[in-house]
């Protein structure tokens, strides 16, 4: 995707933010092209892959298995048939191939669950209450996210209207009754407020959409890493295009929703509907969870009375490319809980160099937070550059009508981090940690 | 035994300052820490051998000097100096201990061999002062504090420190000039054979030479403290002066103006002190709400603290003037307690200041953060603005408490004016302690270095001392509890009240037995 030698030159951008706007179509990321930044987005490539291997199937096993369970205190002891799960991009009998690595459980993610923080072989519980564990609760934060900023990307993203149609109601209703036979209270609950547990049916779809969605990140980081530590990826624009690779090689895996209730399957988003991974669930996963989220009243407060809070949902931007970098204790955004687990799966090089700068082992949270933002506005940059792909012109198009147009789309997307709470400027300089 | 606190120090600063050619400076920092371990660990040994029921003088040292000035060598201590003295050598060893610790590598402290000399030479000064026996000898310590003070702001200071150096030199060169024209007076016009304490009595002068002499000293002493309205060296020099010099202004000097206000004005003067406290109770209300309200308006926090000082010490006055004994035992413990607790806050502010890079109130903000702030340094110095809020559990409350208790039924509308200080007190330290360590640290901005374990040391010390003094508070007391019962005791106002409350009982028995009647201080 690199132009070296575009031919048709248009006059410099007159942009607030020309020069990210230059590199975007000379074929680069938001993110500078500096070795210091490949090795901290691709080393937080590989340390949110470790955890994020167990978030997509935990994910998977809650939306699949614990489903409606009211009282879900077990939902993250995940089964060993979801451990032991294959991962559909990689090992050997992967549908595609994305890593090199094996289909089951990380051994870093086994070796964790099994003794954690504490290097302890301790009952799973014991860990669990010491919060000696993976952080679920960051991934369902994402996926509230998802299921809270309902309609977004609508027409192309048909999911979202599905969870409203009655179809989907009917799919529901059946998995309902099923999964509650034989308790007349909860079915008599489900009678007199069927909105009750239709709603946690539309979480639960939601569940699975992030799960399947993660199951594909996860190889695709790993296999970074490794190109990274081979040497074979040398700079962040080849980092950013394995992603628009990648994302256009997974784009049609298709999204759906199933769930097992003894032994049975209920098929409440069928495969057969057609969702697909990028539409479906990609997109919206970058929109929810890197612009939007919601306003964390952690240590700052929002006064919404005062407008602080925008009345439309679609104007929010809390997300991860516009968080504040100290952890605030939040379970989504920011990111405290993923930093958290992050931190356990950091490779070597991305410790030593963080041990170089600011207070070295006292504040690697926050820069591994700062290294997760740079890395999130590289995989932004990917999508940006795969919807412009998808939609517009080629970078090196001869028209410059057609560069016209890529121009006004990366300028309209580069708008939306104007606003002063962006890091798109701080991620522009080394200083940021 | 006492003439060690003045003199080891003296010699400390000498050695330290000029016998070794060329010695580094964390050679001589660890020499000025010995010497002034030692003067603590000599002062604990003194406190072991006070007798606490003696309200008079103890250990005391007598050698004749210029006879025929009326100069003798004469020291001695009591439970009011014993405390000035235990708080002076403990902040000098926080000082000297903490003095290059915070500065960072690139700006290590300048002429270091100098500030440590000054240090001890101030130490020794303040345990003259405070343990002279004699007027002039009192003096002369007196105004040798000026030297190394002047000296240690106009180096160490910061931007305006020329012009904070001169003013506090011009100020307290006053202040000394009316009180050696004071004690010239005292010791011509009563024809006292010396300057000795115990040969001085003013019994016979008329009560308006006492209240020419008294409002002299007053005045004298007043600048030294200070009170309002002449304080006006004061923000200045404690902002302008770096944190230890800061420490050592408002901890250690401003209490020899209240010393020498209970010693010489109270001292001397017990009959005509009586007849200006009215007068004197209205200048502590206004100490009080000027440096109350003045902290409120602040955004510079070294300022803000520097003007906290001034209202505290206007605490120390009413409980000087209030005379009886819960309040003047009060008012010696609010000294201790004021010193500790400017000391910690000055102690922090410097810290901050160090690390952050400014004390501006408007760009300060979420210290409390744990991983990039200074958790540490904001929690204690959520505890100093709580202690100086006077919360009950630190020795601030118990202090304030003691004064307020025994000075209302004497001045209860200034007693009830101070009382509202302490209330805003409490507000302009949330305004502090919610700007700087509460909020939300700047994302742009908040690289700041963390704090060592050895720069908290100093200030975790300072804060054990002042929450265990608050919950046991005897150990603030009881120093002082004898010899202020003797001193109020003295006074006619006292004897006046003591003969009202039980008429039958005869006057010499109740002076012979002054006790505490309030049993919390036990």
């Amino acid at each position: 995707m690199n132009v070296t030698a575009n031919r048709t030159k248009l006059p410099p951008s007159q942009h607030k933010f020309a020069d990210i706007i230059h590199r975007l179509e000379a074929g680069g990321a938001m993110l500078p092209d500096t070795p210091e930044n490949l090795m901290q987005i691709i080393g937080l490539y590989k340390a949110y892959a470790v955890p994020m291997d167990f978030y997509w199937r935990d994910l998977l096993y809650i939306g699949e298995q614990v489903f409606l369970n009211p009282f879900p205190f077990f939902k993250y002891f995940i089964s060993d048939e979801y451990m032991d799960r294959h991962n559909h991009y990689a090992g050997d009998d992967a549908d595609l191939r994305v890593w090199r690595g094996q289909a089951d459980a990380h051994p870093e993610l086994r070796e964790f669950m099994d003794k954690g923080e504490l290097k302890m072989k301790l009952p799973r519980l014991a860990h669990h209450l010491w919060h000696d564990r993976i952080n679920m609760e960051f991934a369902e934060e994402c996926m509230r996210a998802m299921l809270w900023h309902r309609g977004m990307y609508v027409p192309v993203n048909q999911f979202d209207p599905f969870l409203d149609s009655d179809e989907y109601k009917a799919n529901a209703d059946r998995a309902i009754k099923a999964y509650f036979k034989g308790n007349p209270a909860m079915l008599a609950l489900h009678k007199a407020f069927p909105d009750l547990f239709l709603e946690q049916c539309r979480q639960s779809s939601y569940y699975a959409n992030l799960g399947l969605f993660w199951e594909v990140m996860a190889p695709v980081f790993f296999e970074m890493s490794d190109l990274y530590d081979e040497g074979k990826m040398t700079s962040v624009p080849q980092a950013m295009d394995f992603l628009v690779n990648g994302i256009f090689a997974i784009a049609g895996r298709p999204i759906y929703h199933h769930v097992y209730i003894q032994g049975e399957c209920y098929e409440i988003i069928p495969k057969s509907k057609g969702f697909t991974w990028l539409y479906e669930a990609a997109l919206p996963y970058v929109e929810a969870v890197f612009y939007r989220t919601a306003p964390f009243r952690g240590t700052k407060s929002y006064n919404a009375q005062a407008g602080q809070v925008p009345s439309e949902q679609k104007d929010f931007h809390y997300g991860v490319l516009y968080a504040d970098k100290f952890p605030v204790g939040t379970a989504g955004i920011p990111p405290t809980l993923l930093a958290q687990d992050m931190l356990h799966f950091l490779p070597q090089y991305l410790v030593d160099y963080y041990r170089e700068h600011c207070r070295g082992e006292d504040d690697m949270l926050i820069q591994l937070i700062v290294s997760f933002q740079r890395s999130m506005y590289c995989v932004t940059s990917a999508v940006i550059q795969a919807l412009r792909s998808a939609l517009l012109y080629p970078l090196d198009d001869p028209n410059p009508n057609h560069l016209k147009a890529n121009r006004a789309f990366f300028e309209s997307q580069i708008d939306r981090f104007l606003r002063p709470e962006s890091r798109i400027l701080d991620i522009q300089t080394p200083d940021y940690r | 035994m006492l003439s060690a606190l003045i003199w080891l120090p003296v010699i400390g600063a000498a050695l330290v300052g000029f016998l070794p050619g060329n010695i580094s400076a964390s050679r001589a920092r660890i020499g000025a820490i010995a010497i002034s371990g030692v003067l603590l660990l000599w002062t604990i040994y003194l406190l072991t051998q006070f007798n606490l029921v003696t309200p008079g003088l103890q250990m005391q040292e007598y050698l004749p000097w210029i006879q025929t000035l009326g100069l003798n060598y004469s020291l001695g201590v009591d439970g009011l100096s014993l405390p000035l003295v235990a708080l002076t050598n403990l902040l000098t060893l926080v000082v000297i201990f903490s003095s290059d610790l915070q500065a960072p590598k690139s700006a290590p402290l300048k002429r270091p061999r100098l500030f440590y000399s000054l240090v001890l030479l101030i130490s020794g000064g303040m345990a003259g002062a405070l343990l002279a026996q004699n007027l002039l000898l009192f003096f002369l310590f007196y105004e040798v504090e000026l030297i190394p003070f002047y000296l240690m702001i106009s180096i160490w200071g910061s931007e305006k420190r020329d012009y904070a150096a001169i003013k506090f030199l011009l100020y307290t060169a006053v202040s000394g000039i009316l009180i050696l024209a004071a004690f010239l007076a005292i010791n011509w016009l009563t024809n006292a054979s010396s300057f000795d304490y115990a040969a001085i009595s003013t019994q016979g002068l008329s009560q308006r030479t006492q209240l020419i002499l008294l409002t002299l000293m007053i005045v004298g002493f007043g600048i030294k403290i200070p009170l309002v309205p002449l304080h006006t060296w004061l923000p200045d020099a404690y902002v302008e002066a770096s944190t230890p010099t800061a420490i050592l202004l408002g901890g250690v000097l401003a209490k020899l103006g209240t010393y020498g206000l209970v010693r010489f004005c109270l001292g001397l003067f017990p009959e005509t002190w009586s007849l200006v406290t009215p007068g004197l109770s209205i200048v502590a209300a206004v100490s009080v709400l000027y440096g109350t309200l003045a902290a409120l308006a602040q955004k510079d926090i070294k300022r803000m603290v520097a003007y906290s000082s001034i209202g505290h010490m206007g605490y120390v006055l009413l409980g000087t003037i209030a005379l009886t004994p819960l309040a003047l035992v009060g008012a010696v413990s609010q000294m201790v307690s004021h010193g500790l607790i400017l000391a910690l806050l000055f102690y922090l502010v410097g810290v901050i200041e160090t690390k952050v890079g400014t004390r501006d109130l408007d760009v300060l903000n979420g210290l409390l953060n744990p991983i990039r702030g200074l958790p540490t340094i904001s929690a204690l110095l959520i505890l100093a603005g709580m202690g100086s809020a006077g919360i009950p559990g630190m020795a601030g409350f118990i202090s304030e408490f003691l004064v307020f208790q025994g000075s209302f039924a004497a001045f209860p509308v200034p007693t009830l004016l101070c009382v509202v200080g302490t209330a805003l007190t409490a507000v302009y330290f949330v305004i502090l302690l919610n700007r700087t360590c509460f909020g939300k640290l700047d994302n742009k901005t908040a690289y700041y270095p963390k704090v060592t374990g050895l720069e908290q040391l100093p200030a975790i010390a300072l804060t054990g001392l002042i929450i265990w003094l608050g919950v046991q508070p005897s150990w603030l007391v009881r120093w002082s509890e004898s010899t202020t019962t003797a001193l109020v005791a003295a006074t006619p106002v006292y004897e006046a009240r003591q003969l009202a409350m039980s008429p039958i009982v005869p006057l010499s028995e109740v002076s012979s037995h002054p006790t505490i009647s309030n049993p919390s201080i036990h």
